[in-house]
């Protein structure tokens, strides 16, 4: 019945346009499909007259034969309803036809534009909004849009079936047409009650659903623990009330929708017949003629079905100018990162340099205030302290993926600022904490970054990584599928594809997140050995969780909010006992191969 | 009646047929014989008076067009007649309404709790086998699949096949020559509809597939944004979303035009002139009234319902049936080994010795290659190996989840298919990497493997030991804090410490153990392997772990790599005799790593090309190893080995 019970969401980059705004922006899509558009209308109209014409042919028919000339009429009148049927539905035809292509068509452009927007939009964007609901953006908003579009040319035709015929009774019989009308209102109040009972049975129903499948799921998975201490009994007791709990709710919900068009079916048919006595009772008293009588029996059938649909209409269409207001904002939402200049980026040698650099999330928190830090070209540096230290910061600032607001950020002593940004971004190389993988095999995804890589290529970029030998762990090696986001392969094995996608792409900076998942350690050799191939000869910044990692980079940096406080190899910072130390006790202390409980502290000095 | 023998059952609990889906549901739907009844008969007699109301209607043509003095009066008495109809049309179609909705839900709620119980009664091994969870997701849709099936699905189907029926019935009392135009139309019908359904399902079936994909690209597009714009492939994405969108448009506007050319609508407008023209025909003969022409003109107007819903409905009752047949297929799932109830019981030492053990699922590879080895009671044995090298089907072997395909596995001696399973699986635990805790209180979770029996002191006691009495202190309202309940949620580390309570609590003599959660910080991590260390004590231990720590103090190490032993034997063994287990170490500094006797060894099987990778390349890290660990207990010499 296509009522959309949930309640809408609002992201901080929605907006609200004026309603004559939003009709602009919707018209500009729809008006390259103008001439389509006035035959769709023009089929609604005939369509809309010739439902009317029936009931309206049948009843001059009635007259007829009242006045005994049956034989002349019985085939022109049965002609007339053919011919009237036919056109009835070739009407309908174009109708549905061409309306299917302008939707078609207007949310191909509307999604094309909000996919656009998607890429476009600002890594910031991607860290403040769940990537779920930009999807649904894109797809289900853009088809909830197209769902209005269709339901407004339904309810167009049948206001103009129920303005016709409600036409045609007032035009026959003022007093009959008033009774028949008095119908309409019922239904409507009717339907619109209806709404708000099963608005909150729905949500009864779906809460006590959610209990049931959260108690399925939860004793199923725990089912053999259940099993193996002899539970099933306990375990089953708590199932059945909350099984027969949820069918009492849903069977109320149930009541109210299975009970709301007998209803209906019922206030029609006591109209039907008020209609019988008054209308048989003016015809008795020659106020009106039998052909007319039938007429207002007809249109009670013709009216009813509607009406309901009309009460309906209104919730639906704002529903669905909510859902294009949602697109709009994702295709307005303005960008936060701005490049001052487009200058070609040539090949990068890796020096970056934050000068007096002040960044925060929200203006009002800066995050880095005054920094500055110099990482010399294709030297390798791990950043390691507390959560919210600042550490994917910089490599954020690094990537371009967020704007400062203060001070510089040099590469190769040139403003970040002036680059083309796509060109700059293809010299860094970003491998998050989960690396993210395509749906296509392993060798689509260490082509990626450049589509006409050869096989050749993409195999010897594959061996360099750990001498290749953790393609044998794949069932296909490099023709090995990844499934969807790659879920067909460890944390670990996706991590080796990253970086043998790095290879490919062959940036001048490497910015790292290491993953805090753990991986089997022949896995996590491997990807040691990886790393030392793809950071070699290029500048790296590595937030480091691996104690092997921060064993080996040429320089430490430990950062506590926003501030550099220790530098230095890992060997000298032990040496120092400073901060660095208790960075290490609570981190790494516990990766070393000769850990045990309680034991491993380095000694800081006070 | 099945053959599968339940561990657990419900006395009293109506037994169904499950022979087959449509079976099983009549089954279901036969317990409720008046519900049952008032739906169909509901049916049935809302449809006759329905159909009387234009046979009505045309009485009152009659009355009023008649001859006559009383022609007022009869008019009263008919329309009192269709006041009365119509009044118990309504409460015989509410009757009917309400009925079908009844049985949909009963039958949900019946064919739930009957699927919960079935699988409450399956055996441990069909548990472990199955990933139950995902099967249950799958079930509590179809469960729902089953009342729709009902309500609307029958329901229509009851409801405009009888508005297709009786009509005609009440056509044929009129005259039954009158028949002829419905007959025929109701076989045109029933081709143009056989036509739609295979011209539209294959469209309809391609438009949700390109729906799925543009999603799924989407998606992929949204989670995947970084590695876009890092690799700058945006033109590339926007391609292909364009053809994906596209893909969808078209098929939008073909389904868009098959539903166009729904045929139906316009046999219906060639049937009322066909049945207007007899019917006037018949009039004009003086066989019929004006009242007959009325009424049959509204008898063929009601024939026109089921041209509009029967789509719908029959696909909903399709639907209905497959997923009753997937419900039963895992009610008839029964994978039981034999219990040997004869076979050895006794108490368990715990000494393990796997004999050149080989094991395939179905027919795929093998997952485990002729393994040997022997784990001496009491030891801490650690299984290594990559994702996929067989580790955990490995620990599957030992309680009998799965039978070896050839070679045998002993327990104290014993084949473990010799064992009493009963006696084998009771004493061996495991603890598995997702720990499964119930929303019950904390004590209840610990005990659970008691079945409540455990008194507090060894509640708490057993939490000590397993250090999580100090965070369960913390909790609102301590050991009766109900997990899960007011957002009461645990980490990793303490779920597992809770699992370790809860096998003090069993004290089995078998334990496997998979540790392979990670802890972000060292005091956490010290908490955590306190409690292993605390429960390894007495017992031999399956060790699944990624932790070099844990295998470098384990009692035995034992390497896999795509299901064959590489090697097994103590830390100091494997680290001078095996380079594949070097090769583990050997980014740590801590680690005495010996040099191997060349170059190429320190890399184990890899072929030799990679050393001359690494080579050039690698001198980052080398150089960085000059400096002296000061963490580390082992005072090594540097890295001799470029890996």
């Amino acid at each position: 019945m296509g009522f959309i019970l949930d309640g809408l969401d609002v992201e901080d980059y929605d907006r609200s346009y004026g309603d004559r705004e939003l009709l602009r922006r919707i018209g500009r899509y729809f008006r390259p499909k103008l001439p389509a558009m006035v035959l769709v209308a023009a089929m609604i109209v005939l369509h809309s007259l010739t439902q009317s014409a029936i009931p309206l042919l049948i009843s001059w028919g009635v007259d007829r034969m009242e006045q005994g000339s049956v034989s002349d009429i019985g085939w022109p009148l049965a002609g007339a309803l053919l011919g009237i049927g036919v056109l009835a539905w070739v009407f309908n035809f174009f109708r549905q036809w061409f309306s299917a292509k302008v939707t078609g068509d207007v949310v191909l452009g509307l999604r094309t534009d909000a996919f656009d927007a998607v890429l476009e939009r600002d890594m910031s964007f991607y860290d403040e909004h769940p990537s779920g609901k930009i999807v649904s953006r894109v797809t289900s908003d853009t088809d909830e849009f197209a769902n209005v579009v269709t339901l407004t040319m339904n309810l167009l035709s049948q206001v103009l079936l129920v303005g016709f015929v409600t036409a045609l009774l007032f035009f026959r019989d003022v007093q009959l047409a008033l009774l028949t009308m008095a119908v309409t209102p019922i239904v409507m109040g009717t339907a619109l009650a209806f709404r708000r009972v099963a608005r909150r049975t729905t949500q009864h129903a779906q809460r006590s659903l959610a209990r049931v499948n959260a108690n399925l799921q939860e004793t199923m998975g725990g089912i053999s623990v259940a099993k193996n201490f002899r539970q099933e009994a306990t375990v089953y007791s708590e199932f059945r009330p909350i099984n027969r709990q949820n069918y009492a709710v849903t069977l109320r919900q149930g009541f109210v929708f299975s009970g709301i068009f007998p209803v209906l079916f019922l206030v029609a048919g006591l109209a039907t017949v008020v209609l019988v006595q008054v209308g048989g009772s003016s015809v008795l008293g020659g106020r009106l003629s039998a052909g007319d009588w039938y007429l207002f029996l007809q249109a009670v059938g013709l009216f009813w079905l509607p009406l309901t649909s009309i009460a309906a209409f209104w919730s639906q269409f704002q529903q669905g100018l909510a859902a294009s207001e949602r697109v709009f904002a994702l295709i307005d939402a303005s960008p936060r990162v701005v490049q001052e200049d487009a200058q070609p980026v040539g090949r990068l040698a890796g020096r970056i340099e934050f000068r007096d650099l002040t960044f925060g999330y929200e203006p009002a928190h800066p995050v880095l205030t005054r920094f500055n830090l110099t990482i010399e070209a294709g030297e390798s540096v791990a950043l390691v302290g507390h959560t919210g230290a600042g550490k994917s910061t910089l490599s954020k600032l690094i990537t371009r993926f967020y704007e400062y607001s203060g001070g510089q950020l040099l590469i190769d002593g040139r403003d970040i600022r002036s680059f083309d940004l796509r060109e700059y971004r293809r010299q860094i190389g970003a491998v998050p904490q989960q690396p993210f993988l395509f749906s296509g095999t392993v060798a689509d995804n260490i082509r990626y970054p450049r589509p006409d890589a050869s096989d050749e290529e993409v195999r010897l970029a594959a061996m360099r990584v750990a001498g290749g030998d953790w393609l044998e762990a794949l069932p296909d090696g490099l023709g090995t599928d990844v499934g969807e986001h790659g879920r067909a392969l460890s944390m670990g094995q996706r991590q080796l594809v990253a970086l043998a996608r790095l290879l490919v792409q062959d940036p001048a900076i490497v910015v790292l997140d290491e993953a805090t998942a753990s991986v089997d350690p022949l896995t996590e050799a491997q990807i040691s050995e990886g790393l030392d191939v793809v950071l070699a000869g290029r500048t790296s910044i590595v937030i480091a969780h691996r104690l092997s990692t921060i064993e080996h980079v040429d320089r430490i940096i430990v950062l506590d909010h926003g501030r550099i406080i220790e530098e230095g190899d890992h060997a000298a910072l032990l040496k120092a006992g400073g901060r660095y130390c208790e960075v290490y006790n609570t981190y790494f202390r516990h990766q070393s191969p000769d850990y045990q409980p309680g034991t491993g502290f380095v000694p800081v000095a006070k | 009646m099945s053959a599968v023998t339940a561990e657990f059952t419900v006395a009293g609990q109506h037994r169904s047929d499950r022979r087959g889906p449509v079976r099983w549901i009549a089954s279901h739907l036969r317990r409720h014989p008046l519900v049952l009844f008032a739906f169909l008969g509901g049916s049935v007699v809302m449809v006759v008076l329905n159909s009387m109301v234009p046979a009505l209607t045309g009485a009152a043509f009659d009355a009023v067009l008649g001859d006559g003095d009383g022609r007022a009066r009869e008019l009263a008495i008919v329309s009192a007649a269709l006041l009365g109809v119509i009044v118990l049309r309504g409460a015989f179609d509410l009757v009917a309404r309400l009925g079908s909705e009844t049985l949909a839900k009963r039958l949900e709620r019946e064919a739930r709790d009957e699927l919960y119980v079935s699988l409450l009664g399956k055996s441990q091994t069909f548990h472990n086998r199955q990933r139950v969870g995902d099967l249950m997701a799958r079930a509590a849709n179809d469960i729902r699949q089953l009342s729709h099936m009902v309500n609307p699905g029958i329901d229509l189907i009851v409801d405009s096949g009888t508005q297709g029926i009786i009509p005609l019935f009440f056509i044929a009392v009129i005259d039954p020559r009158l028949l002829l135009v419905p007959c025929l139309f109701a076989v045109a019908f029933v081709v143009a509809l056989w036509h739609y359904m295979r011209q539209l399902n294959p469209v309809s079936t391609r438009m949700r597939e390109q729906f799925g994909d543009l999603n799924a690209g989407l998606n992929e597009a949204v989670r995947g944004i970084e590695v876009i714009k890092v690799t700058a492939q945006e033109p590339h994405e926007r391609r292909r979303f364009a053809v994906n969108a596209t893909r969808y448009r078209d098929s939008f506007v073909r389904n868009g035009l098959i539903q166009a050319r729904y045929l139906p609508p316009l046999l219906l407008a060639v049937a009322m002139a066909g049945a207007l023209w007899h019917s006037l025909t018949l009039y004009g003969a003086g066989d019929l009234t004006l009242g007959d022409v009325v009424a049959f003109m509204g008898l063929m107007g009601l024939l026109g319902f089921p041209t509009f819903i029967s789509i719908f409905a029959y696909s909903l009752v399709q639907l209905g049936i497959v997923s009753a047949r997937r419900i039963l297929t895992i009610m008839n799932t029964e994978t039981e080994l034999d219990r040997n109830a004869d076979g050895h019981s006794g108490t368990m030492r715990g000494e393990i010795v796997f004999e050149n053990v080989t094991f395939r699922y179905d027919d795929g590879e093998p997952a485990l290659r002729g393994v040997t080895f022997t784990a001496r009671p009491g030891e801490t044995v650690a299984v290594v190996g990559e994702t996929g090298s067989g580790k955990s089907t490995l620990t599957k072997l030992v309680p009998r989840i799965y039978d070896v395909d050839s070679g045998r596995i002993l327990v104290d001696g014993v084949d473990v298919r010799n064992w009493n399973l009963d006696s084998l699986r009771s004493q061996i635990s495991t603890i598995e990497q997702d720990i499964v805790l119930f929303s019950r209180s904390v004590a209840e979770n610990i005990a659970f493997s008691l079945g409540q029996r455990a008194d507090r002191a060894d509640v708490v006691q057993a939490a000590q030991d397993a250090q999580a009495d100090e965070f369960i202190s913390e909790l609102d309202d301590g050991y009766d804090t109900v997990i899960g309940e007011r957002g009461v949620t645990l980490s990793g580390g303490q779920r597992q410490r809770l699992a370790i309570a809860r096998a003090l609590l069993t004290d089995p003599a078998v334990l496997i153990l998979d540790d392979s959660t990670s802890a972000i910080d060292s005091a956490t991590e010290d908490k955590i392997q306190a409690a292993i260390g605390r429960i390894l004590q007495g017992r031999t231990t399956l060790l699944i772990t990624h932790r070099l720590s844990q295998i470098r103090w384990a009692d035995k190490v034992v390497l896999l790599r795509r299901g064959e032993l590489v090697d097994s034997g103590t830390h100091d063994e494997l680290l001078s005799r095996c380079a594949l287990y070097r090769r583990i170490f050997a980014h740590y500094d801590e680690v005495d790593v010996p040099a191997p006797v060349d170059g190429v060894e320190a890399t184990g099987e890899v072929p030799g090309e990679m050393t001359v990778d690494t080579d050039g390349e690698a001198g980052r890290r080398t150089s960085a190893n000059s400096e002296k660990a000061v963490a580390g207990d082992t005072d090594g010499p540097e890295e001799a080995v470029v890996v």
